[in-house]
């Protein structure tokens, strides 16, 4: 089964879970199990609020882009912002880093992503902003259904 | 996002959350915990996660705090059922060890238990 969507919305807070009902709901055709949705679940709301709250440090005008595409048994989603970029993509993805400490941002986003995803590629250029993308394989438990 | 905050006789807290975590529900309810923790006798907070159907680490960040506000009194927590892909974020993070599945009252006891030797 192959498809595909596109949502965009702009950076508020309000709207992480938006996007993670989105991509829960898009998922679903494919049948996941209950950890497999929780862990995409997780992956899709660390990035869009990354985007959010670090790509446009939620000004609320910025547009964050979440593009999902099926493939077969794999779901390959891209969350994009054009807001400031991460200058060292491999600082920022160390466990536990952080620059928003005192937001209580616990710099455990990527060590998040790239545990439950099975590829995780994040692009990023400073202020032109930055692109994670991510695969995960959905064993489809009852795929025998149909 | 809903929560519910009771306190127990000595010092106890236990605040059990519903519905989902993430960053911006944290921002929402941060201020209030926080100030039941500094403003009473709180030295141990026992958050459970038996209605939480979702959490990222905005959680993390939430509870890293607020024991860094009990680390003052030298406080505790301790993390009531935690689904397994939360526990697993738990543990990514080094607070696997503050996990218990159990009931309430089974954590309050274990707490009495170590207070009283």
């Amino acid at each position: 089964m192959d498809n595909e969507m596109t949502l965009s919305f702009i950076a508020k807070s309000e709207n992480e879970s938006l996007a993670r009902m989105a991509v829960m709901s898009f998922i679903a055709q494919l049948d996941p199990t209950v950890d497999e949705l929780s862990e995409l679940k997780t992956i899709i709301s660390e990035a869009v609020s990354n985007a959010i709250i670090h790509g446009y440090e939620e000004d609320g005008k910025s547009v964050v882009t979440v593009r999902a595409t099926l493939i077969g048994h794999t779901i390959q989603v891209s969350i994009q912002d054009y807001g400031k970029g991460i200058g060292d993509v491999a600082q920022a993805m160390e466990p536990l880093f952080t620059t928003k400490a005192a937001l209580e941002r616990s710099g455990m986003g990527f060590t998040i992503m790239e545990s439950f995803a099975d590829e995780l590629v994040v692009q990023s250029v400073e202020g032109e902003g930055t692109s994670v993308t991510f695969t995960k394989k959905i064993s489809s438990a009852h795929a025998s259904v149909m | 996002m809903n929560y519910e905050l009771s306190m127990y006789p000595e010092q106890i807290a236990i605040i059990r959350l519903y519905g989902e975590l993430g960053h911006h529900e944290t921002e929402k309810i941060r201020a209030q915990i926080s100030k039941t923790i500094l403003q009473g006798h709180v030295t141990t907070l026992i958050w459970n996660l038996a209605g939480l159907q979702f959490m990222d680490s905005s959680g993390i960040g939430l509870i890293l705090g607020r024991m860094r506000e009990l680390s003052i009194v030298g406080g505790q927590i301790i993390i009531l059922n935690p689904s397994s892909t939360m526990q697993k974020i738990f543990q990514f993070s080094g607070l696997a060890q503050y996990i218990m599945h159990a009931d309430e009252q089974a954590a309050i006891s274990h707490i009495r238990g170590i207070v009283h030797g």
